[in-house]
C-alpha cells in the first residue's frame, strides 16, 4: 500500500457513516462498551473532513441522552452501562460539538457536574468511576468536561494542576501518575489539563524545552511516532505527540511530510478508514486521531482541530476561558 | 490471571485485580508477595508493560507499608537485571531513576561518592554496549544534571566526573566516524548537553556547540527544526 499520496476523504467518510449500520454484526455488540467514546471519534473525524452531516444530529444526540446513567447522573457508554469520566466527556464533547447542551437541561447539568467533582480525590487526581483506577488521563477528562461546561472552579483546578505537575517526569515527559514512566498520551492529558487550567506559566522554559525534546524524539526513521522510548510508531500517537507539540508550540519539531506519509500509508484503500500501522485493520479510533494530526499539520483544507479539546477549533472558540471573569 | 496473560495491555483488568486485593478482609504482606511473583512473571513476558511497571510500584509500596520496610535494594537490583537483559528497556531505567532518588533521599546509601562513581561505570558501560539506543542516553542526562550527583560530589570531582563521560562520548563519537562515516547523533546530543553544564561550572576549554547542532541538522534531519531553534537561542 505504499506510495499513496492523498487522503482518501470520501473513503473514510463512508467507513464512517458504515460503522453504526453494523449492528447485526457480534464484534458491535462485543465494543459496546466504548459505544459513545466511539461515536465522538466517529464524529469528530468527520467535522475534520468537513462531512459532520453525514450523522443524523437528531439520531446521535438521542442516543447520547439515552446513555444517560441516572443511578449516578453522568453518561455510560451505552443504555444501561454504568456512568464514567471518559465516556461522559464524550458524551458533553458530542452535544458541544452540535451545539446541543441544552439538551441536558439544568437538573441534569448540576448532576453531571456534581458526578464529575465527585470523582476528585484529595490529592487532586480523578478516578474514573467508584472503583478508583487514578490517572492523569481522568484528569483531563474532568477538567475537559467542567471547562465545556463552563464550571471549572478554583477549588476543581488548583489541586488538579498540582497533581499534574506531579506527573512530570525527569526525562520531560509526564506518567499516569507520579512516579510513572513517562508516556506521549499523558503528555497530552498533562498538558491540555494545564492548558484548560490556563496554567502552562507553571512549566519553566527549560522544561517547555525538555518536553519538547522528549517528544520530538518519539519521531521514527519510517515517520510514524512513537508513545514511548523503543517502541513501534503508531498513528494515533500522531494525535497525542502532535497536540502536546502544538500545546507547547513547538508543533514544528518533528518532520511533517515524513508523518504524513506515515499516515496515509496506513489508509485502508479499498474499504477506507485508518489503522495503527500499515498494513493493519482500521479502526475508528485510529482513524480520528489520524485525520486530527494532518489537521494540526494543515494537511489539505481539513477543518482546524483544536489541540486541548481535539475537537473543532470553530466550536472549541465558544468555550468560556478559565478563570472566568 | 488468564485474562491478564490474554490481554496484559487492558487498563481495567489491572486496576479490577487492585480492587479485588484492596477489598480482600485479610490485607497480610503474603497476598502482595504473590502479585509481586504474578508481575515478575508478566514482566518476564512483556519487559515493557506499561501497567505492569504501574502496578509493580503499588505491589511493591504495599509490601513495604505491611512490613515497614525498604525494598529499594532489591528494587534496584531488580532495574539492573532487567536492564543487563535488554539495555532498551527504558522502564528499567526509568525505575531506576525512580529507586536511586529514594534511596539518596532515605539515606540508605552508605558511601555515597563511592555509589555515583559506580553509576558512572555502569552508565559508561552501557552507552559502549549500545550507542544507538535513546533509552541510556535519556537516563544519562538525568544523571549528569540531578541535584543528588551535584550534592554529592563537590565541583572538582563534578566537572572530573563531566570530562569522563565526555572522553567517552567523543570515543564512541570517533568511533562510529571511522566504522561508518557517520556521526552518532545520540553523542552529538550529549556532547551539547555536557557542553552547556562544564560551562555553567566554569571548567569549559573548547566550544563546539554550534558546530554540534550544524552537525545535528544534517545527521538527524527529523529534529531539524528543534536544532534551528536551539542555535538560534546560543547565538
Amino acid at each position: 500500500m505504499s506510495g499513496l499520496s492523498a487522503l482518501l476523504r470520501e473513503k473514510h467518510i463512508r467507513y464512517i457513516e458504515s460503522l453504526d449500520s453494523k449492528k447485526h454484526n457480534f464484534e458491535y455488540w462485543l465494543t459496546e462498551h466504548l459505544r459513545l467514546n466511539g461515536m465522538y471519534w466517529g464524529l469528530t473525524a468527520l467535522c475534520v473532513l468537513d462531512s459532520s452531516e453525514t450523522f443524523a444530529k437528531d439520531e446521535v444526540i438521542s442516543f447520547v441522552l439515552s446513555c444517560w446513567d441516572d443511578k449516578y447522573g453522568a453518561f455510560a457508554p451505552f443504555p444501561r452501562h454504568d456512568a464514567h469520566l471518559l465516556t461522559t466527556l464524550s458524551g458533553v464533547q458530542i452535544l458541544a460539538t452540535y451545539d446541543a447542551l441544552d439538551v441536558l437541561g439544568e437538573e441534569r447539568k448540576a448532576r453531571l457536574v456534581a458526578f464529575i467533582r465527585g470523582n476528585q480525590l484529595e490529592d487532586g487526581s480523578f478516578q474514573g468511576d467508584r472503583f478508583g483506577e487514578v490517572d492523569t488521563r481522568f484528569v483531563y477528562t474532568a477538567l475537559s468536561a467542567l471547562s465545556i461546561l463552563g464550571e471549572l472552579t478554583p477549588e476543581v483546578v488548583d489541586p488538579a494542576v498540582k497533581f499534574v505537575l506531579k506527573c512530570y517526569n525527569f526525562d520531560g515527559g509526564f506518567g499516569l501518575c507520579p512516579s510513572a514512566e513517562s508516556h506521549a498520551a499523558q503528555a497530552f492529558t498533562c498538558l491540555g489539563a494545564l492548558a484548560i487550567a490556563n496554567r502552562l506559566n507553571a512549566l519553566n522554559h527549560d522544561q517547555l524545552e525538555e518536553i519538547g525534546w522528549w517528544l520530538c524524539e518519539r519521531q521514527l526513521p519510517e515517520g510514524g511516532l512513537n508513545g514511548r522510548p523503543s517502541k513501534l510508531p503508531d498513528v494515533c500517537y500522531s494525535w497525542w505527540v502532535l497536540s502536546s507539540l502544538a500545546i507547547i508550540d513547538k508543533l514544528d519539531w518533528i518532520n511533517y511530510e515524513k508523518l504524513t506519509e506515515f499516515i496515509l500509508n496506513c489508509q485502508d484503500e479499498k474499504k477506507g478508514g485508518i489503522s495503527d500501522r500499515p498494513e493493519n485493520e482500521v479502526d475508528v479510533f485510529h482513524t480520528v486521531f489520524g485525520v486530527a494530526g494532518l489537521s494540526l499539520m494543515g494537511y489539505g483544507d481539513l477543518v482546524p482541530i483544536d489541540p486541548v479539546y481535539c475537537m473543532p477549533s470553530s466550536i472549541t472558540a465558544k468555550i468560556k476561558k478559565y478563570p472566568y471573569k | 490471571m488468564m485474562q491478564l496473560k490474554h490481554y496484559p495491555k487492558v487498563y481495567w483488568i489491572w486496576n479490577h485485580r487492585l480492587w479485588v486485593l484492596k477489598h480482600y478482609p485479610t490485607n497480610s504482606s503474603m497476598i502482595w508477595q504473590t502479585e509481586l511473583a504474578v508481575v515478575n512473571k508478566l514482566l518476564e513476558l512483556d519487559a515493557r508493560n506499561y501497567h505492569g511497571w504501574h502496578y509493580r510500584r503499588i505491589v511493591v509500596g504495599n509490601i513495604e507499608e505491611i512490613t515497614n520496610s525498604s525494598l529499594d535494594k532489591e528494587e534496584f537490583e531488580y532495574t539492573t537485571t532487567k536492564i543487563n537483559s535488554n539495555i532498551s528497556n527504558y522502564s528499567a531505567w526509568h525505575q531506576r531513576v525512580q529507586i536511586i532518588s529514594r534511596m539518596f533521599q532515605k539515606g540508605e546509601i552508605d558511601n555515597q561518592k563511592e555509589y555515583i562513581q559506580t553509576e558512572v561505570s555502569y552508565i559508561i558501560n552501557a552507552m559502549f554496549t549500545d550507542a544507538e539506543d535513546q533509552s541510556v542516553w535519556f537516563y544519562i542526562k538525568w544523571f549528569i544534571k540531578n541535584d543528588i550527583v551535584c550534592k554529592t560530589l563537590d565541583k572538582q570531582e563534578y566537572v572530573k566526573m563531566l570530562k569522563e563521560l565526555r572522553e567517552n562520548i567523543l570515543l564512541i563519537n570517533n568511533d562510529e566516524i571511522e566504522f561508518s562515516g557517520k556521526q552518532n547523533i545520540w553523542c552529538l546530543k550529549m556532547l551539547l548537553v555536557l557542553e552547556d553544564i562544564l560551562e555553567e561550572n566554569g571548567a569549559f576549554t573548547e566550544k563546539n556547540s554550534e558546530a554540534y547542532l550544524v552537525q545535528l541538522m544534517d545527521a538527524d534531519p527529523l529534529r531539524k527544526n528543534r536544532y534551528q531553534s536551539l542555535l538560534k537561542n546560543h547565538r
